[in-house]
């Protein structure tokens, strides 16, 4: 089911998820650099900062020279625009999710102006709604409770 | 670079309606299966169960309507709720590679005045950690939501 552009982004996400890395590649943006140089600004060792790097070049967002003794990273941008499109893509799925809302929100504004006023009922508008789309409305289980105090 | 990529995702949209109302749009599930979802995805009400209090569920599941076997579940806890003005709720998984993984979405209904609400959401409180649960926790829907876009 998953794609291989799935699992890059996966592997992406993950790698931005922790803010050593972030940091990582924050410096990176400055230009190449040395494990050493990387190591510098934290509290913690090189083969910390080794593992890093790895899960850095497993996603792609860098890479390393091949010289083992001064083996240098640097910053790939492509990966992070992969990032920030998935996240415009989360963005249209909130507006057209918001939409629907919006929509929703009228039909219970105007159904509730259509009914008496019923300021006291714990639910209101809930059972005079008209789904704006069919649902599968079958199993209709009242044993949980809508609203609650937290 | 990096910052743009792990900019905080907030959203934010004003409704005219009270805030009670669209806070109930989000913990009331004939509500929930009514509206949420892009376009060509519906939530059966079978699949919800919201017990709007901390610790409480908030468990979903869009499904395709053209493929009802794509389905995308949401299977979340509330960490924070005030009611009428905040929901927060959370997904916990363990991730093999990043160990026990959070995704946070919280809502934050605001009142405007004039019988309007200000709806903010953010994908968590924490700021950048959260793209990576924002990932994680909607990988599923977007595959789908992709597919959708590009029909």
């Amino acid at each position: 089911m998953s794609t291989d552009a799935d699992d890059r982004l996966s592997l992406i996400f993950s790698a931005l998820a922790d803010p050593t890395r972030r940091a990582i590649l924050a410096r990176l943006t400055e230009g190449e650099a040395t494990v050493g140089e990387l190591a510098q600004p934290f509290d913690i060792s090189l083969p910390a900062i080794s593992r890093h790097l790895k899960v850095l070049e497993r996603a792609g967002l860098i890479s390393r020279g091949r010289s083992a003794q001064w083996r240098t990273s640097t910053l790939e941008a492509a990966p992070l625009k992969e990032a920030t499109d998935w996240m415009e893509r989360y963005r249209v799925f909130w507006d057209a999710n918001l939409d629907r809302l919006d929509a929703h929100l009228k039909k219970v504004m105007s159904d509730r102006a259509a009914s008496a006023p019923r300021g006291s009922d714990p639910e209101p508008g809930m059972n005079d709604t008209t789904p704006d789309r069919t649902t599968r409305n079958t199993n209709r289980k009242s044993t949980r409770k809508g609203k609650s105090h937290g | 670079m990096a910052e743009t990529a792990t900019r905080d995702l907030v959203i934010e949209r004003v409704f005219d309606a009270p805030r009670e109302l669209v806070y109930r749009a989000f913990i009331d599930p004939d509500q929930i299966s009514q509206w949420f979802g892009p376009v060509g995805w519906s939530v059966p009400r079978d699949t919800v169960e919201i017990d709007a209090r901390v610790g409480g569920d908030q468990k979903f599941t869009m499904v395709n309507d053209d493929d009802p076997s794509q389905a995308s579940p949401v299977n979340a806890k509330f960490v924070e709720v005030i009611e009428n003005e905040l929901l927060v709720g959370a997904e916990t998984w363990h991730d093999p590679e990043l160990g026990e993984v959070e995704m946070t979405g919280r809502f934050e209904f605001h009142d405007e005045g004039d019988g309007r609400t200000r709806l903010v959401i953010t994908q968590g409180p924490y700021g950048e950690e959260t793209v990576e649960m924002a990932r994680e926790g909607w990988e599923s829907s977007f595959t789908k939501l992709d597919t959708l876009l590009a029909g």
